[in-house]
């Protein structure tokens, strides 16, 4: 749990991620005692995060997800890591 | 390919089901049967005959051009579907480099928006496929006016969409545009 804490933190700290996929068909999530960390499933060998990238975007998709994926990788114990985009969010220019 | 094999497993498995009810009835001689006559309550000796003498004919070389034709398709279409079978199932979401994954549903609402700018695009279809290799597989089926000129609506909603993708970053491997005529009243949109 602590894991997917750290890892959600990660992923929501990286400019561009508006916030964590739920998943569409299976909920993408880390479940514990009581609680459960949304957007992170953390297995025995690999680190899957679901994020939903804001738009407009501050680089190319690819280039954020493998950012996501750097942040996160450094966090995960060797274990693989794996960031799915699962949506666009269109958010309002703040400057306009 | 799934449904395939589930109605061929759903035969095999009723076929099995009769056999061993049929089997169980006989050995414990339910009623007045006997074990012995289990292959003729079953019709299997015309079919034994029939296969006899088909096999016997085939060996014998004696075999009509029609016999080759059907046993050719059977051996090719098992030969196609053993491949389809072996085949890896295609991925579920589209792949942008190692380790990193875009949804199709996220590309499809990526690609619609961007055709139905296009002023005589009327409605869009989105279809997206996700590949073993980076890329997804797009098409797109635009609806336009009766009489519009399909040809340069397509290939300016595809350079329109390419450029798209290519800004978002998006891996598009194959695209295809293509433009149908409907009628307004069936589109989402009627006047743009």
């Amino acid at each position: 749990m602590r894991l997917a804490r750290t890892v959600s933190e990660a992923a929501l700290a990286t400019e561009g991620v508006y916030s964590l996929g739920t998943g569409r068909y299976v909920e993408a999530a880390t479940y514990g005692a009581g609680e459960k960390v949304t957007g992170v499933v953390v297995g025995p060998d690999e680190v899957r995060i679901h994020i939903v990238v804001r738009y407009p975007l501050p680089e190319p998709i690819p280039a954020l997800a493998e950012r996501v994926r750097e942040r996160a990788a450094s966090r995960v114990g060797g274990r693989a890591t794996t960031v799915v985009v699962e949506d666009l969010e269109v958010v309002p220019d703040e400057n306009l | 390919m799934r449904i395939f094999n589930r109605i061929v497993m759903i035969l095999l498995l009723a076929g099995l089901v009769y056999l061993g009810i049929a089997t169980i009835v006989y050995i414990f001689e339910l009623g007045n049967y006997q074990l012995e006559d289990l292959p003729d309550a079953l019709e299997f000796g015309g079919l034994y005959e029939g296969l006899n003498g088909y096999l016997g004919n085939i060996e014998s070389g004696n075999v009509g051009p029609l016999d080759v034709v059907v046993l050719s398709a059977i051996a090719l279409l098992g030969l196609v579907l053993l491949i389809l079978e072996l085949k890896p199932p295609t991925p579920r979401r589209v792949r942008m480099q190692q380790g990193t994954y875009i949804t199709r549903r996220a590309v499809e609402r990526e690609v619609s928006p961007v055709v139905e700018q296009e002023p005589e695009v009327l409605q869009s279809n989105v279809k997206v496929k996700a590949q073993r290799r980076p890329g997804a597989k797009v098409r797109v089926r635009a609806s336009i006016r009766p009489g519009e000129d399909a040809r340069s609506v397509q290939s300016e909603a595809q350079s329109r969409v390419q450029q798209h993708m290519a800004e978002t970053g998006i891996p598009v491997s194959d695209l295809r545009v293509r433009a149908n005529e409907s009628d307004p009243r069936q589109t989402t949109t009627r006047v743009k």
